[in-house]
């Protein structure tokens, strides 16, 4: 067991609601966490499906919540947006994207898998340096608020599990293995290196 | 991992600044800033020896930032004490002295001299992660000191030592891609992908990023440096990427490092395209055969892999070449053509835009390694591909096919969309040739060595070429057909080449296992339960398919669970057993499947177990549903007689239930019902149920007894149990005999009391069922017979009683009947008497019955008793003969007789059956020996004669009179009976007046006795009997005052009163006047005296009266003179 904790990357698309709600409960359980979006832009359910609101990830979450508030305070409650937005500017203060940052982590967690793809391509096209390999594991989860909480319950069992092997590489594949018969969904892993 | 990152190394930089400007150290001078960190550096070096690894951590990042970064003068002084830690009992200390290794000697390139001997150790560590930390450090040192080495011309013993050093510790890490841990092998990998690159020559075409523009590699080895050989570097390169390869084609290669070897490759591709035909031809192999011990989603996992990595190695430059195939890989992949034309770079087809060096330099490499034996094969097999021979190569294949799909084949597998274009042939062509190229099979391989192939790299892809051989892969598919094995035949010495580590065991596992080397054992991880626990787990498992019982009914599943069940309880040798049954019992109805499944399967084991086996399991089980069924208020459905009679045993206990059954009195009839089926159908075992219900003949409850009786009698009716049924009710009737009623005949609690003296109660249960089989077979009589002569009395008075209703039965024409009395065995008299008597009771008796009682009587036994029940079958004569001795019996009897007689008893007009009329038998009765039989007697029966009025009337009583009168000599008791019915009915007064005048015609007074009676009458019938009295003569008149003095008064006056003329007629006259006083009362009461009482009193009367009568008969002749001829003449007239 390393006698570090795990460095984890939660990342999804917006660094909203699937990796923050697992940064939240990482971090409760005492895990060297960050969360990323791998998207573009910071995108947030608007008014109907094709009008989102959009921000970049310069935008602090208290800002997007402001600006919610301004724009439609009661269906930004009931979606629980605002929720969401006010748990989110209590963990950090902006959404942040993975492609920018150059930190080294041991685990990358992606939340669907054209995140995952995302990882994989920036990881893969940066340049090699020190070959410190960090795995990255595809969890799928739906974009919605249930989901995301069960969804961080499972990373955080399998972040658990993997913090607890004597020997992470030697046995992260069986235990993906067992969590996907547990938890009855593929699981996509790739290592790649710094 | 922790100190080798620019960024890191720059936070430290800052903090550790920060701790010079907090000091304010800063400003001074460098000497006494020198010294001032030597003891900075002392202090923290001791701290750190003494403190916990954590802080120490902290501390020695602290040393080493003063040492490397602020003043790399004190490395020197401080080396051997950081190196020291080394040996640290943390990991994470020892990894922090490999970063340290790492620092210094980039830092200071001389100490590589003193260190590698230090990393080579480190790299040997018994922690992985220290030597996967020594692998990353190595990668880096390795180029450091190659560059290090290359650049002096001169080579010291020192630095020769240490480059072969590093070469060992090369070779050392090479040799680990095939070590017994995943995290290592990805290392090797990795530390391989960055070997080849440096030991291959760096082209123009080379896609090398930015921070390693400066990393040495083999087109900057000089070619004659003194120690390091460019030759010799170029064929370890060669090596490593071979050995890579192989690696990479390994069947049981875990998922990750599949990743990491894809990646691998494609980062040679783009920075040494001179490997890009190898590189593709990997990839081409790959995909067509990834390794079967993937899981499903690792599969997708490498193919996602796969895809990137193609995409990175179409984007370079290089890839013009091969782009048909990367792209035809890419559409397998699922890539659309929209997509693969966006990530191919643009081909130069327009000439003014010509590239300037890139093509150029590109050719030499890439061209030869086109041509490789793959494209030859390919090349060869094209215009073989026709759809017959397709279709023949399948259909040889599917031999092959294994018998499950493979979890790769399964996820690659996409529909053949350009079937039969060439692009597809080709394509086909491409994939055999990769395989047969692996199996090493080539069309020609003459002429494939005269054409030219013979380049270095030729030779070197034939070499490599991917032998993806699986010889004991199940799930690998052989595609090459019969080729193949022949050539896996010679191909096995090369497969017992691979490293054992890589595969400890020659069983695949499961594919998720692959990358996990131990060695799997059960015993490992499993520990065998408590008896107890195992008990507790067998029964609610037990328990819960017991009460699944609805769930499995809706998937009409009941017969397994009833099987499972059954068999589960009776494995586990009835533990579960109580339960069970219970269960069933609740709600047996429904349940019976179970009972019965249960039931045979305790059978089946008993049976299995002969002949030691014990029923006690199956016994328990019947008993227990059976038992309960009786609990049960109420069935009228039957279960319990299905139960018995499906059971395929009947246990004694069993058989006690059902006799419980038969003993209950709401439950008899079920119960015997029961017993009866078993008795008929198991007729094995028939004489056992059958004894139960004899048993039950003799119950003490009627209600049992009754019915045990009909079923038994209907039993009787079958040959097959007719002697056995006869055979148990003799003996039980023969414990008759014995003194004392035997204990069998008491129920359990009653027998307590060792000689308790015959009852009614226990003879008769002796006898009950004998005496219901009697009517239904004659001959069992005289067994009857045999024992009553045995018995003791009471014993015989209670038979007496019993037998009226089966003797009835048998009626008095059963010949064995008549046989009984015919023989009549000694001590027997009472007993045929008493079925006389039964028979004859409201039926007269048969001629044959008859015969046979008179035979009996007048042969045998002279006993008239017999003759009495038949006596209405008798003759008149004998009835007359048997009289005398009849009516000396007692008075009961003879009662009894007379009734018979007289048909006095029954009314059914039996008594004109009799022999004797009533007047018959009165005057039999006065004919009668007065020496075969006393007066007192014949008398008494008179008087029975008498006592029925209704047979004797009047006019019988004249008849019989009328008889009487005309025997001679007179009959004794003639007078008596003449004042008897003359009291009985006083209007008879005339005719007994003619028969007294009749008597004085026949002599009366010559028959003292009946003269005596005649007197008496006359006495009683004054004044009537004056004429009659004035009839006789003279000297009969005398007798009579003599006898009646009383009389001579009223007579005489009665002669008084005639006329004249009367007297003159009356030659009595004178008689009566003068012989009055002659009458004495001593000689009327001597003749008093033989009369009887009935006919005595009157006459006390007489003799009680005053003595001068003889007036008084004067006057009592005297006055009736005028009626005297009338009144004889009205007398008559009454008794006609």
């Amino acid at each position: 067991m390393p006698s570090h904790p795990l460095r984890v990357a939660v990342v999804c698309s917006s660094n909203q609601n699937r990796s923050m709600e697992a940064h939240n409960i990482l971090s409760k359980r005492g895990f060297d966490v960050r969360s990323f979006g791998t998207g573009s832009h910071v995108k947030l359910p608007g008014p109907a499906p094709d009008k989102p609101n959009v921000y970049d990830f310069k935008t602090t979450y208290e800002q997007m919540y402001n600006d919610l508030v301004r724009k439609d305070k009661e269906l930004y409650t009931q979606n629980g947006i605002l929720h969401m937005l006010d748990r989110n500017k209590r963990i950090k203060s902006r959404p942040e994207r993975f492609q920018s940052c150059k930190e080294q982590f041991d685990l990358v967690i992606s939340c669907e898998e054209r995140v995952y793809d995302q990882v994989l391509e920036d990881l893969s096209s940066r340049e090699q340096e020190t070959f410190t390999p960090v795995h990255v594991i595809n969890v799928d989860i739906q974009d919605n608020h249930e989901e995301a909480t069960l969804g961080a319950f499972l990373i955080c069992e399998l972040c658990q599990c993997i913090q607890h092997t004597d020997d992470m590489e030697n046995e992260m594949d069986e235990l993906l293995q067992e969590f996907e018969d547990k938890s009855n969904r593929p699981f996509l892993h790739t290592v790649c290196f710094y | 991992m922790t100190s080798n990152n620019g960024e890191s190394v720059g936070a430290r930089t800052c903090v550790a600044s920060q701790f010079f400007k907090d000091d304010k150290i800063g400003t001074h001078f460098s000497y006494n800033m020198f010294s001032v960190l030597t003891h900075q550096v002392v202090d923290l070096l001791n701290q750190a020896a003494l403190i916990a690894t954590d802080s120490k951590l902290t501390v020695l990042k602290q040393v080493q930032e003063l040492i490397i970064n602020k003043d790399p003068s004190l490395l020197d002084n401080f080396l051997d004490e950081i190196i020291a830690f080394q040996t640290d009992k943390s990991m994470e200390v020892r990894k922090f002295v490999i970063g340290f290794i790492e620092e210094a000697c980039k830092r200071d390139n001389e100490l590589l001299l003193r260190l590698i001997a230090n990393l080579n150790m480190l790299l040997k560590d018994e922690s992985v992660n220290v030597v996967k930390k020594a692998i990353l450090t190595f990668t880096q040192l390795y180029k450091v000191a190659l560059q290090w080495f290359v650049r002096s011309k001169v080579m010291s013993e020192m630095q020769e030592a240490c480059w072969d050093m590093v070469t060992q510790m090369k070779e050392d890490i090479l040799a680990m891609l095939d070590i017994d841990n995943d995290g290592v092998r990805t290392h090797a990998i990795k530390f391989t992908e960055s070997l080849i690159i440096t030991l291959s020559p760096r082209t123009s075409d080379s896609d090398t990023p930015k921070r390693q523009e400066g990393d040495i590699s083999l087109d900057k080895i000089p070619k004659d440096h003194p120690y390091i050989r460019y030759d010799t570097l170029c064929e370890e390169g060669k090596s490593a990427l071979e050995q890579l390869l192989k690696f990479m084609v390994h069947p049981a290669i875990s998922s990750i490092n599949l990743t990491t070897a894809l990646g691998s490759l494609a980062t040679l591709a783009r920075q040494r395209p001179m490997f890009m035909s190898e590189v593709v031809q990997a990839y081409e192999t790959l995909h067509a055969n990834l390794p079967p011990t993937l899981a499903k989603s690792q599969v997708s996992s490498v193919r996602k892999n796969l895809k990137l990595h193609l995409l990175a190695v179409l984007k370079h430059p290089c890839s013009l070449e091969f782009q048909g195939q990367i792209s035809t890989l890419l559409l397998d992949l699922g890539m659309s053509q929209n997509e693969i034309a966006r990530n191919t770079p643009p081909i130069n087809d327009d000439d003014d835009k010509e590239e300037p060096v890139a093509p150029s330099v590109s050719k030499p490499s890439s061209v030869p390694a086109a041509q490789s034996a793959i494209d030859l094969t390919a090349e060869f097999l094209r215009p073989l591909l026709s759809p017959e021979n397709v279709a023949n190569l399948v259909l040889i294949s599917m031999v092959y096919l294994p018998d499950v799909m493979p979890a790769s084949f399964q996820a690659t597998y996409t529909p053949v969309e350009s079937a039969g274009t060439d692009a597809q042939i080709k394509h086909l062509a491409r994939l055999m040739a990769t395989q047969m190229t692996a199996a090493e099979i080539g069309p020609d391989e003459e002429a494939g060595k005269d054409e030219a192939l013979d380049d270095s790299l030729g030779e070197t892809s034939k070499d490599l070429l991917i032998k993806r051989k699986v010889p004991v892969v199940g799930q690998a598919i052989s595609v090459v057909g019969g080729g193949y094995t022949e050539k896996s035949q010679l191909e096995t010495p090369q497969v017992k080449r691979l490293p054992e580590p890589i595969l400890p065991s020659t069983q695949i596992k499961m594919p998720g296992a692959s990358g996990k080397r131990k060695v799997f054992r059960l015993a490992d991880v499993v520990q065998p339960f408590t008896d107890a626990q195992l008990e507790k787990m067998t029964n609610t498992a037990v328990k819960r398919i017991l009460h699944s019982e609805k769930a499995i009914a809706q998937s009409g599943m009941s017969h397994v669970r009833v099987k499972l069940l059954s068999r589960l309880v009776c494995q586990f040798e009835g533990i579960m057993m109580d339960d069970v049954l219970e269960f069933i019992l609740e709600d047996i109805r429904t349940r019976i499947d179970l009972a019965f499944s249960l039931l045979y399967q305790e059978y089946n084991t008993y049976l299995s177990q002969q002949p030691a086996g014990l029923l006690d399991a199956y016994d328990h089980c019947l008993f227990t549903l059976l038992a309960g069924l009786q609990e049960k208020p109420e069935q009228r459905d039957g279960l319990f007689t299905k139960l018995v009679l499906e059971a395929p045993l009947i246990t004694e206990s069993a058989l006690d239930v059902i006799r419980r059954y038969c003993e209950d009195e709401s439950r008899v009839y079920l119960g015997m019902t029961t017993l009866k089926e078993l008795i008929i159908k198991r007729p094995s075992r028939q004489f056992q149920y059958l004894h139960v219900l004899l048993d039950l003949s003799s119950h003490e409850k009627e209600k049992v007894r009754s019915n045990a009786l009909s079923f038994i009698k209907r039993m009787y009716e079958k040959d097959q149990l007719r002697d056995y049924i006869e055979k148990f009710a003799l003996n039980y009737m023969q414990l008759l005999v014995h003194p004392n009623p035997p204990s069998l005949l008491f129920s359990a609690d009653k027998d307590t009391e060792v000689a308790s003296p015959w009852t009614e109660e226990t003879v008769r249960q002796c006898l009950y069922l004998y005496l219901s089989l009697l009517p239904l077979n004659h001959r069992l009589v005289h067994e009857l017979a045999s024992v009553y002569t045995e018995a003791i009395a009471d014993i015989k008075r209670s038979v007496l009683r019993v037998i009226e209703q089966p003797i009835r039965g048998m009626g008095m024409n059963s010949p064995d009947l008549l046989l009984l009395v015919e023989n009549c065995p000694k001590g027997a008299e009472t007993l045929v008497t008493r079925c006389l008597h039964i028979l004859t009771d409201k039926v007269p008796p048969s001629p044959e019955l008859v015969e046979r009682v008179r035979d009996l009587y007048h042969k045998r036994v002279p006993d008239v008793r017999f003759l009495i029940p038949v006596i209405n079958g008798l003759e008149k004569k004998e009835v007359i003969q048997a009289l005398p001795k009849l009516i000396k019996l007692n008075p009961v009897v003879v009662k009894e007789v007379f009734n018979r007689l007289l048909g006095t008893q029954h009314s059914e007009g039996s008594s004109s059956m009799s022999p004797l009329t009533p007047g018959e038998l009165l005057v039999a009765l006065h004919n009668v020996d007065s020496t075969k039989c006393d007066m007192k007697s014949i008398i008494k029966a008179t008087n029975l004669c008498f006592g029925e009025r209704n047979v004797y009337t009047s006019e019988v009583l004249a008849v019989v009179m009328q008889q009487l009168m005309e025997h001679s000599p007179l009959p004794i008791l003639l007078m008596r009976t003449v004042i008897q019915s003359l009291t009985m009915y006083p209007r008879l007064g005339g005719f007994v007046m003619n028969i007294l005048s009749r008597l004085i015609v026949k002599q009366v007074w010559k028959y003292p006795k009946v003269w005596e009676g005649f007197v008496k009458c006359c006495q009683r019938t004054k004044p009537q009997s004056y004429s009659v009295l004035l009839q006789l003569p003279p000297a009969q008149l005398t007798s009579v005052f003599e006898r009646c003095p009383e009389m001579r008064e009223p007579l005489l006056q009665h002669v008084h009163s005639f006329t004249p003329h009367q007297v003159a007629h009356n030659l009595f006259y004178e008689l009566a006047c003068n012989s009055g006083p002659l009458v004495e009362e001593n000689s009327t009461q001597d003749s008093e005296e033989k009369m009887e009482e009935p006919v005595e009193e009157p006459m006390e009367e007489t003799s009680t009266e005053p003595a001068d009568v003889t007036d008084q008969l004067k006057d009592s002749i005297a006055e009736p003179e005028t009626d005297r001829t009338t009144e004889p003449e009205t007398g008559a007239g009454d008794a006609e």
